[in-house]
């Protein structure tokens, strides 16, 4: 923190005809997902300078990479079925992006581009006969699905800058998020779109206590999770044989 | 109160589960059924994943029947040698079930293969006492007693492998017994069920066993088969929440304790209507939600599998 006032304070104090800078810093590093965690938010701060009044801050989170498959429900004897299209590997799990000045020229270029380079590329379909067309529907299915259930969001907040200089930006986080690095970049960009500077923070969300003794045994060390599941099952339909047998004595 | 289930990977509400658990508990507790194949579906209808659903709840049927077979050994009201014959096959059966509930969850259907055995199990067996409770009243009301249950000499005691039971007082085939079991294993594998409502019909019908010892002994094999079953789906599909199981295990001990109490308050008959009711509500709940015509047709899961 006092690191980050020195450095507003070198960026302030030299001169106004410096490059175009950003810094930044958030107000946690870790985020702990407890049993019972009921989601949270990461509060991104900093300050810019800038050559002229044209440049625009753009602040993005991404989520860890999960696979994400698309599946599509089939109607096979009245029954509604599910059947798996296509598969996006390695896409961020969460991912949102902002920007301070929401009439900037080039918006939707940026965010085709983000959402190709991040969500587009990684697509791979069931059929042998990739059309593009499908290629496409498969694309907007996967980003209506993840806006919906709130895991994406394009320009929908605004980046919050006071007197051009100083600005801050809250980040939800649901409570069902995926465990692993989340990372906030900071981007100057001008008018075309072209980067002049940026910055880059990471938050650390990891499941603790039960959560994680849990999830971590379930899936690493199956053999040892189901017999210790077995034993305390016994262990508690024995001990309620006892209590009741001992309060109805 | 929210809490986050870790291997079911949703958030519930805690206090919800501990009644939902109660209430079935409840239930089990007046009409001596497992409860299992209500609580698997109710789990679905909650949110929980069909896969985790079953696993888990092979996980609270393994304590629940452990706390009933000790008061059943009190009794001496176990016979032993046909609870292990009837374990071999459920093992063997249990193994089976598991392998087969793998490989469905590889293709990504086994949502809807739970919903469609549910549908099948839950529309006969609420059809079935439905029925027999309609019928039961309506004898009631002539005030006939038609309590008959004769030992018949059947294709049962054609078969080879006969051994004597002691505590059953029976002389039969080791066969049938391993059958029975095999399937009660298949069932405990892939619906998260005890299979008490299969497994006593077919002691008492089939196997002709007394009814004084087919309590304690289904119990015992189901202590056994479901133990099991929870260890291998730990093992093959990693689908045990043991906190979504704790919750359920001490909201299904309480109802239980109380139901149990409170049987000779209720006219059994008609509450049993009601539990047919129940049974059936629950089927075609899971029925329509095959049938309607989702909102959304398309959905998103994560992971490399299905």
């Amino acid at each position: 923190m006092r690191a980050l006032i020195f450095a507003i304070i070198f960026i302030f104090s030299t001169s106004p005809f410096s490059l175009s800078s950003v810094i930044s810093d958030i107000d946690k590093s870790n985020i702990e997902l407890s049993t019972r965690f009921d989601g949270t938010s990461i509060l991104v701060f900093g300050a810019i300078s800038s050559e002229n009044d044209s440049t625009s801050l753009l602040i993005e989170i991404i989520g860890p990479s999960t696979s994400v498959n698309i599946r599509k429900k089939v109607q096979i004897w009245g029954i509604w079925v599910n059947k798996k299209i296509a598969q996006f590997h390695g896409i961020p799990s969460f991912y949102k992006i902002s920007i301070s000045n929401p009439e900037h020229p080039v918006l939707i270029e940026i965010e085709n581009q983000k959402l190709k380079s991040l969500f587009y590329d990684f697509l791979k379909t069931n059929s042998t006969s990739e059309e593009g067309n499908e290629v496409e529907q498969y694309f907007d299915e996967l980003t209506r699905l993840k806006k919906k259930l709130g895991k994406l969001s394009t320009f929908e907040e605004q980046v919050n800058i006071i007197d051009k200089k100083l600005f801050s930006y809250k980040v939800n986080l649901t409570k069902k998020i995926h465990p692993g690095i989340y990372k906030i970049k900071m981007t100057l960009i001008d008018q075309q779109g072209i980067e002049l500077s940026k910055s880059e923070q990471s938050v650390k969300v990891s499941k603790v206590g039960v959560q994680e003794f849990l999830s971590y045994n379930s899936k690493y060390n199956p053999v040892f999770y189901g017999l210790f599941s077995v034993i305390i099952a016994l262990f508690l339909g024995f001990s309620a044989a006892q209590l009741f047998r001992w309060l109805y004595r | 109160m929210q809490i986050f289930l870790p291997i079911a990977d949703v958030p519930v509400d805690l206090f919800v589960l501990l009644i939902l658990g109660a209430a079935v508990g409840f239930l089990s507790g007046v009409f001596g059924i497992g409860g299992g194949f209500l609580m698997t579906p109710l789990l679905i209808l909650l949110g929980i994943p069909a896969a985790v659903a079953v696993a888990t709840e092979a996980n609270q049927i393994a304590a629940s029947s452990f706390s009933g077979v000790l008061a059943h050994l009190k009794r001496r009201a176990v016979d032993f040698k046909m609870g292990n014959i009837l374990v071999v096959g459920g093992l063997l059966g249990s193994a089976v079930g598991v392998e087969i509930f793998r490989i469905i969850k590889s293709y990504g259907q086994i949502e809807l293969f739970v919903s469609l055995c549910y549908i099948l199990f839950l529309g006969s067996i609420g059809t079935l006492m439905f029925l027999e409770s309609l019928s039961t009243i309506q004898k009631s009301r002539k005030s006939e007693n038609t309590f008959k249950q004769k030992k018949k000499h059947n294709w049962i005691h054609g078969l080879p492998f006969k051994t004597k039971f002691k505590s059953s007082n029976l002389y039969i085939s080791a066969i049938p017994p391993v059958i029975i079991g095999f399937i009660i294993g298949i069932l405990a594998s892939i619906m998260g069920v005890g299979g008490g409502f299969i497994l006593i019909p077919a002691m008492i019908y089939i196997l002709g066993m007394p009814t004084k010892v087919v309590i304690g002994t289904s119990l015992y094999q189901i202590m056994f088969i479901t133990a099991f079953t929870t260890f291998m789906h730990a093992t093959q599909n990693q689908t045990v929440d043991l906190l979504l199981a704790l919750i359920l295990i001490v909201g299904g001990v309480l109802g239980a304790q109380l139901g149990a109490r409170v049987t000779v308050k209720l006219k059994a008959e008609e509450i049993r209507i009601l539990l047919a009711i129940i049974v059936l509500l629950v089927c075609l709940k899971l029925a329509l939600d095959l049938m309607i015509t989702p909102n959304d047709l398309f959905s998103i899961t994560y992971g490399s599998g299905s």
